[in-house]
């Protein structure tokens, strides 16, 4: 009840104040549109660096820095600051651009998934789930933008892959209507933004209509080439393999029992030991291109703007491709004086085809047919395999629709509005695999899921300024937010042939007698008994209410303050709120006492402090001890009951959830200083962070003797510190020649801080998570090489020393006994490595020369590692042979020759301690990297046109080559196709070299 | 309208609609928070009508089912344990054959976790903590519901518990919820959790009725609304309990036990709809593996028209390929000269070989002159049918069943000295599999011994046979002393250990 009333005295509050606005409205003098109630956040715009860009885009507004702006760490650029890169995805065009945001892009795929991370990960990322609540929030036009909840990973047995299309989201934006990106860091910049935006946010501000009628074209085409491998044979992994049998067989059979592949025994099979020219047909020259056309127009008190765009962007892999079609629609009114009217609409329509991985096939159908034979390395065979899987269909459609409409009120120095919001994301995966493809039986699937976000936002300010000296701006929100996540899936096996390729129901509810059709709904191409069905659905409710007050002395000082509270339907009933301060404080050192210094042109000091909540992304949390249907096993997780009935049991495989389980939440301390010398021509930007995620929920591997796996709890806390660096030099500015140079470069160091119960470590699979070390390193065994006869293993009380209770023999890994009690275990595991970078950041360069433009744009990663897995399955052959399992499944990319397979010792692979091991340092590896993404150049002929007297505002044209060259030490595949867990499995397709040439022209 | 404000009216008006909007949206504030998640149940929503009681043991059941199916375990336990099965491709399962437990596969390790068994445990006790809240709040939930309901879930608690000790030996005891105040347990003797097991299965046996639905005394009308077709093979019955208590007593040594256990059956399997089965019916793909029916005494199914079927967790995942299924090489087969050493009785419908040595019939074996003799006995592929193209299984695990229970008494009398009973019990088994002319050439213990393997092989029994066997003979050194340092059971994970540091490592697996 007590919030209820807090939520009264917030609206009485804002309602006063309306009275007084409205009364003083009336006085307003000449009607001319004020932005202020289309740009969401008022707060944090900050000036961009007065970099000479490669394009200069009048048609974006160039933001002035406020005196509010100055408390607030954030980076903001214009999309066509960003490097010329034919991107698909709002990540691939971030990657590298501003320092603390670090991108993954672990395939080359167009618009499979990828990941970012503001200043570090907030939690380890144990699983998909992990990755999910670390990601920063997307806010386009004030509405934070709804992504593709995990919870659908729950029905799946392998979580290479989201179920339904998983497409990225944040494919479907067109950067061609975005006027602006902003990255916001720290807790004065995204406090406004409430708990969602605990990570981090990422402002996406669309072209806003103007007046002045105008046409915009840009458009570009160009060409991913296809990437150059080596390829391999039957005969040459057949070569391979025959050295470990040389060493440890003696006649060509590890014991009697053994099974040799066929495929790869007969020399003469020119299925396999023939040509290898596989690569023809799965890699390709792809064609890339976008267009997209923006008519704005109307007059002071209307105004509109309207865009098209189509976007296409082939892989050079396995016939991969993205199309995109996006429409964006932006209306502004001013019916009266002091109202306001907006609405946008953003619309796209995302189709991908996908991969044709035989792991994530076999994953989506839970079915694993005989491996014993793999796709073959002939370009022939293998085209027939292509043919099949064409007979089907793959179809992933994503819909992505989001709007708002606002009210703005806008009396002078009181201003109000009140916005709802909506963004809806819909996929739709259709599966069709024909019978050829899976040893006679056919499977279908179709998938139709959607995220949806309501949201009623109002927010009131008022602005007061006392002789000059004193400035207040007083700010007062509320928002509610009611997400649904919901799917339905379906699939099915062995259909009555190859023509009918969906799950046909029987549609009739009546016979033609009248009487009840038993069969209504249920399958009738595929045997019901083969059928499965699923749906699931969560709901997350957010109800928020902040007041903020800044102040300003003299325009030297500032301090700021923001209350906030946050009330989640995730949170349990008895926390169910949560409160939140944040500060914020600045002090302009060149007004005060720098006044007269001629080098330095400004100079801002900066410091934030504060606490956000972070919600829970399941709804179980909330729920405590809980009852739901855990009774399924491996290899069929989806047990649907017993004897058909529904059933109930605790959530044994998921863990025990008890009650008291507090909000979670972050505090954060920002300390930042802005420089500006010679002119602001050298701009320097630095920051020192630190966050500490407190409450963190995690799983303690517990409880087994009560059927737990697990005991997820409360308390664990997370530190992420480091700085942020952004210099921005201009180097030559001549009237002819011009030369600026930016490097930005974040450096994060995290630490596990504590865990629940205060437990000084826990062991999560092949993690182990210890207070006081970092979360991101790997557990490792230290390899020192090989035992190559038995006399060279150390004897321990008469035995051979023991790898968990087995004895070593000759052949075996001489795994270094860390802690010296003559057994090798989990305990001689060592924490070594990161799998996130400890420095990551860009190196941009742009040259002018008259009208033409050159700019270099590097990316770098530094102190990263990752554990090369693929090697280490290619030598583990033994055990991934011949089984029908996830294991023994082999790509067409088996027979590409990656890596140095000499680095590695040759290990007796049938030795039960399994010595190819991936929980080794044998297979960690040095994955920093230095990149050119981007090598442009272009020229503006818009002087040229403007001579001719040609009617044009700006006519630019450019050509780019992206992905030109990566420095590494990495021996496997490009160090950047690789997962959140840092495990290089090998599925990452090639991020291609691509050449494009475009235009940018407006009317 | 342009001086519409100038009205105090119509502003008043415009105030009112402003505060009406925001007082609906306040309204929804606390609404919009408190809402039941559409994933799980909360704790207030559970235990409070008759379907939750049904819900909660059937799920109890369901947990059992999924405890011995995970990882192919009660196979991989029972039959793959021996030996005698050899794997041609998975090194996992080599290393099991060979005694191997401490090597690092994730089947091996998997089956050294029993937090599954003891998911069985937790949910039973929570069921027994619960269930007289669902009595208090449903009056649909009879006294008579709720004691059959209890008897089956004390004795899927007993036999998980059971389960356990033969594979682990001693295991901790729980025998309460301990909800939100776990505590960690050592382990506690198996002879003691055997004692306690036998006497809760034996509670259980006294409320238990023969058969569901259909007019037994001791549950009158239809079992939750649902007639005897539903719950025939699906649910414990008096008989089921007494069959494992066979069992039970047999592990323990306790002989008189096991023949009374066992005459309790053989006087009245009649009740429970329960019949021996023909070896035809054995073998069919919808035979007696197929779907459930009362004959399996203590069967968890798989049910082909409950869309149960899996790939995984039945025994044809380890033992059917070419030409059966499209499968190139089985995960497990016998070689040839083993089947024909177990298969020595003439005319034997399981399996033998005629005078010309071709075998008779391809019941039990397949291919059995190829490289890989497919050991094809239980092959309930979907709906039961011989399609080879999808291997998609539907077949019951069977703990026991009538033979088994014969073949049990035949032991026990057989150890307690009364060799024509058990000769007479022996009999009435091998004549049901066309053996019609048995030579008493050894002892009858041993042939009794001989004829389990071959009538319950891949039905998860042999590795406990033979460990009884070894006991009873006292003739084999490395088996006993396998027995006597304990090798016999499973190392217990590493994991569980790392977690609760009361318990302590088997001493073999150290």
């Amino acid at each position: 009840m007590r919030y209820l009333w807090l939520c009264f005295v917030v609206f009485t509050a804002i309602t006063t104040n309306a009275l007084t606005g409205l009364a003083k409205g009336n006085e307003g003098g000449i009607s001319k549109i004020n932005y202020f109630a289309f740009i969401n956040d008022t707060t944090v715009r900050r000036d961009t660096a007065k970099k000479d860009s490669l394009l200069r885009d009048n048609a974006n507004i160039v933001k002035r820095r406020t005196i509010y702006d100055l408390l607030a760490d954030s980076l903001t650029k214009k999309p066509s600051e960003l490097s010329l890169f034919p991107a698909v995805s709002l990540q691939q065009l971030l990657k590298g651009q501003f320092a603390g945001l670090y991108i993954q892009e672990p395939s080359g795929e167009p618009g499979s998934v990828q990941n970012m991370f503001i200043r570090g990960a907030p939690m380890p990322l144990l699983s998909p789930r992990d990755v999910y609540q670390s990601q920063p929030l997307v806010v386009l036009d004030g509405i934070p933008l709804v992504t593709e909840h995990p919870f659908a990973f729950d029905i799946q047995q392998y979580d290479f892959n989201r179920i339904g299309p998983a497409t990225n989201i944040f494919a479907g934006i067109d950067m061609n209507n975005i006027a602006s990106v902003e990255v916001l860091k720290d807790l004065a910049a995204t406090a406004v933004y409430g708990s969602r935006a605990v990570n981090g946010v990422i402002v996406l501000s669309s072209k806003t209509p103007r007046a002045t009628r105008s046409v915009t074209f840009d458009s570009y085409i160009g060409l991913a080439q296809r990437p150059h491998v080596t390829t391999i044979n039957g005969k040459y992994e057949n070569a391979f393999r025959q050295r470990f049998y040389d060493l440890y067989t003696t006649n060509g059979r590890y014991s009697d029992d053994e099974n040799y592949p066929i495929y790869l025994s007969d020399s003469l099979n020119n299925v396999y030991s023939g040509k290898s020219d596989w690569s023809d047909l799965y890699y390709r020259n792809a064609l890339v291109y976008g267009i997209n056309l923006g008519i704005s127009g109307g007059t002071d008190r209307a105004n509109f703007r309207f865009s098209l765009g189509n976007l296409k962007n082939e892989g050079v892999a396995d016939g991969t491709g993205i199309n995109r079609y996006s429409a964006m629609f932006n209306i502004n009114m001013k019916p009266l004086k002091w109202l306001v009217f907006s609405t946008m609409v953003n619309a796209n329509r995302l189709e991908r085809d996908r991969n044709r991985n035989l792991r994530d096939r076999f994953a989506q159908i839970n079915y694993f047919p005989d491996l014993s034979a793999p796709l073959p390395p002939n370009k022939d065979y293998y085209a027939n395999y292509i043919a099949q899987y064409k007979k089907g269909f793959d179809n992933n459609k994503t819909n992505i629709i989001d709007g708002y409409a606002r009210i703005g009120i806008e009396l002078g120095k009181f201003n109000f509005s009140a916005t709802f919001s909506v963004d809806y994301n819909e996929g739709y995966r259709d599966v069709f695999y024909a019978r050829t493809l899976l040893q006679g039986n056919s499977y279908a699937s179709n998938y139709f899921g959607f995220s949806q976000r309501l949201m009623m936002d109002n927010k009131a300010t008022y602005d007061l300024k006392l002789n000059n000296i004193h400035e207040f701006h007083f700010e007062v929100g509320q928002s509610v937010q009611w997400d649904t996540y919901k799917y339905s899936n379906a699939y099915a096996y062995k259909g009555v042939n190859d023509f009918i390729k969906i799950n046909l129901l029987d549609s009739k509810p009546k016979n033609d007698d009248g009487s009840d059709n038993p069969n209504y709904l249920n399958p009738v191409a595929f045997p019901r008994e083969l059928t499965y069905r699923f749906l699931d659905k969560t709901r997350d409710n957010l109800v928020s209410m902040y007041a903020k007050t800044d102040y300003t002395f003299k325009g030297k000082y500032s301090l700021s303050a923001t209350i906030r509270a946050d009330g989640s339907s995730n949170a349990q009933p008895t926390s169910r709120w949560f409160y939140s301060p944040v500060l914020a404080a600045a002090w302009n050192v060149k007004k005060e006492v720098l006044k007269d210094n001629t080098r330095i042109s400004e100079l801002i000091l900066r410091a934030s402090a504060g606490r956000l909540g972070r919600l829970n992304a399941f709804d179980n949390y909330s729920q405590g001890p809980q009852y739901t249907a855990s009774v399924g096993y491996t290899g069929n997780l989806t047990v649907p009951g017993y004897n058909a009935f529904g059933v109930l049991t605790r959530p044994y495989s998921t863990g025990w959830i008890g009650y008291g389980i507090p909000w979670s939440y972050s505090n954060q301390l920002n300390w930042g200083m802005d420089a500006g010398l010679l002119n602001n021509r050298l701009r320097f930007s630095f920051d020192w962070y630190t966050k500490n995620e407190k409450n963190l929920l995690i799983g303690i591997p517990a409880y087994a003797e009560y059927g737990y796996k697990q005991s997820i709890e409360s308390g664990m806390a997370i530190n992420n510190s480091g700085i942020d660096v952004t210099i921005t030099a201009n180097i030559i500015n001549h009237t002819k020649f011009g030369w600026t140079s930016a490097l930005n470069l974040n450096h994060n160091a995290n630490k596990l801080k504590s865990l629940p119960r205060g437990l000084s470590q826990i062991i999560i699979d092949n993690k182990l998570l210890k207070v006081g070390h970092p979360v991101d390193q790997y557990w490792l065994l230290v390899n020192d090489g090989i035992y190559t006869s038995n006399s060279q293993i150390p004897v321990v009380n008469g035995q051979p020393l023991k790898y968990n209770g087995t004895p070593l023999q000759a052949g075996d890994p001489k795994w270094r006994d860390l802690n010296g009690d003559n057994v090798i275990d989990d305990n001689d595991k060592t924490l070594s490595g990161h799998s996130l970078p400890q420095v990551s950041g860009g190196f941009d360069n742009n040259f002018r020369y008259g009208n033409w433009n050159l700019n270099l744009n590097f990316y770098f990663n530094l102190g990263r590692n990752l554990i090369n897995q693929e090697m280490a399955n290619r030598f583990d052959f033994i055990n991934r042979e011949g089984n029908s399992d996830v294991n023994s499944v082999k790509e067409i990319t088996f027979w590409e020759k990656r890596g140095d397979y000499n680095k590695y010792p040759l290990y007796n692979p049938w030795s039960t301690v399994i010595p190819y091991r991936v929980d080794q340092n044998l297979f960690l590896e040095n994955a920093s990297f230095l990149k050119l993404r981007a090598l442009s150049l272009g020229y503006d002929f818009t002087k040229t046109f403007q001579a001719k007297k040609i009617k044009l505002t700006r006519f630019y044209v450019y050509a780019t080559v992206n992905n030109v060259f990566t420095i590494t030490p990495y021996t496997g595949q490009d160090p950047e196709l690789v997962n959140y867990d840092g495990y290089d499995t090998g599925y990452g397709q090639p991020i291609p070299r691509t050449y494009t040439l475009g235009v940018k022209m407006e009317l | 309208m342009k001086h519409g404000y100038k009205n105090p009216i119509i502003k008043m008006k415009k105030i009112l609609y402003i505060i009406l909007l925001f007082s609906t949206v306040l309204t929804a504030c606390n609404k919009t928070l408190d809402i039941d998640s559409a994933r799980v149940v909360g704790e207030k929503n559970m235990w409070n009508k008759l379907e939750d009681t049904r819900a909660g043991l059937l799920g109890v059941y369901a947990l059992t089912r999924a405890a011995l199916y995970d990882n192919d375990g009660h196979w991989l336990y029972g039959d793959v344990r021996t030996g005698e099965f050899i794997s041609p491709n998975r090194q996992d399962l080599k290393a099991i054959a060979s005694n191997k437990l401490n090597a690092s596969y994730p089947t091996i390790e998997a089956l050294s976790d029993w937090t599954r068994f003891f998911a069985i445990v937790n949910a039973a006790n929570i069921f027994l903590e619960r269930v007289a809240d669902v009595k208090a709040a449903d009056k649909r939930y009879t006294e008579n519901n709720m004691l059959v309901d209890v008897a089956q879930i004390r004795f899927l608690r007993a036999f998980a518990y059971f389960y356990m000790v033969r594979i682990w030996g001693d295991v901790p005891f729980i025998t309460a919820s301990h909800d939100g105040q776990f505590e960690n347990k050592p382990r506690e003797s198996q002879a003691k959790i055997l004692v306690w097991a036998e006497q809760e299965i034996l509670k259980a046996a006294a409320d238990l009725p023969f058969i569901y639905s259909s007019g037994d005394v001791q549950q009158p009308g239809n079992y939750y609304n649902e007639d005897s077709g539903r719950w025939g093979g699906a649910l414990a019955t008096k008989n089921t309990a007494y069959a494992v208590l066979a069992h039970l007593a047999a592990w323990q040594g306790n002989y008189t036990n096991v023949a009374t256990y066992a005459k309790f059956v053989e006087d009245n399997y009649g009740k429970s709809g329960i019949n021996f089965q023909s070896t035809e019916d054995l073998t069919k793909s919808n035979g007696f593996f197929f779907d459930k029916n009362n004959s399996q005494i203590f069967g968890l199914g798989s049910v082909w028209g409950h869309i149960d079927g899996a790939v995984a967790g039945h025994i044809e995942e380890l033992t059917l390929a070419e030409p059966v299924v499209n499968k190139k090489v089985p995960d497990i087969y016998m070689p040839k000269d083993t089947i024909i050493k177990i298969f020595d009785q003439i005319n034997d419908e399981r399996f033998s070989f005629d005078t010309l040595g071709q075998p008779r019939t391809e019941r039990y074996f397949t291919n059995i002159n190829g490289k890989y003799p497919i050991f094809s006995k239980i092959k309930v592929i979907q709906g039961g049918v011989s399609d080879p193209t999808f291997r998609y299984f539907t077949s019951a695990l069977i703990f026991t069943r009538l033979e088994d229970v014969v073949l049990l008494r035949a032991e026990a009398l057989a150890v307690l000295g009364d060799q024509n009973g058990a000769i007479n019990e022996m009999v009435n088994v091998m004549a049901r599999r066309g053996i019609t002319t048995i030579n008493i050439n050894k002892e009858v213990i041993d042939m009794v011994f001989e004829e389990r393997h071959r009538e319950l092989m891949g039905e998860g029994q042999r590795w406990y046979d033979l460990i009884r066997y070894n006991k009873i003979k006292q003739n084999n050194p490395a088996f006993l002393s396998l027995i006597n340092s304990q090798g016999i059971y499973w190392p217990i994970s590493r994991k569980l250990i790392s977690q609760n540091n009361l318990l302590t490592q088997n001493p073999f697996w150290k």
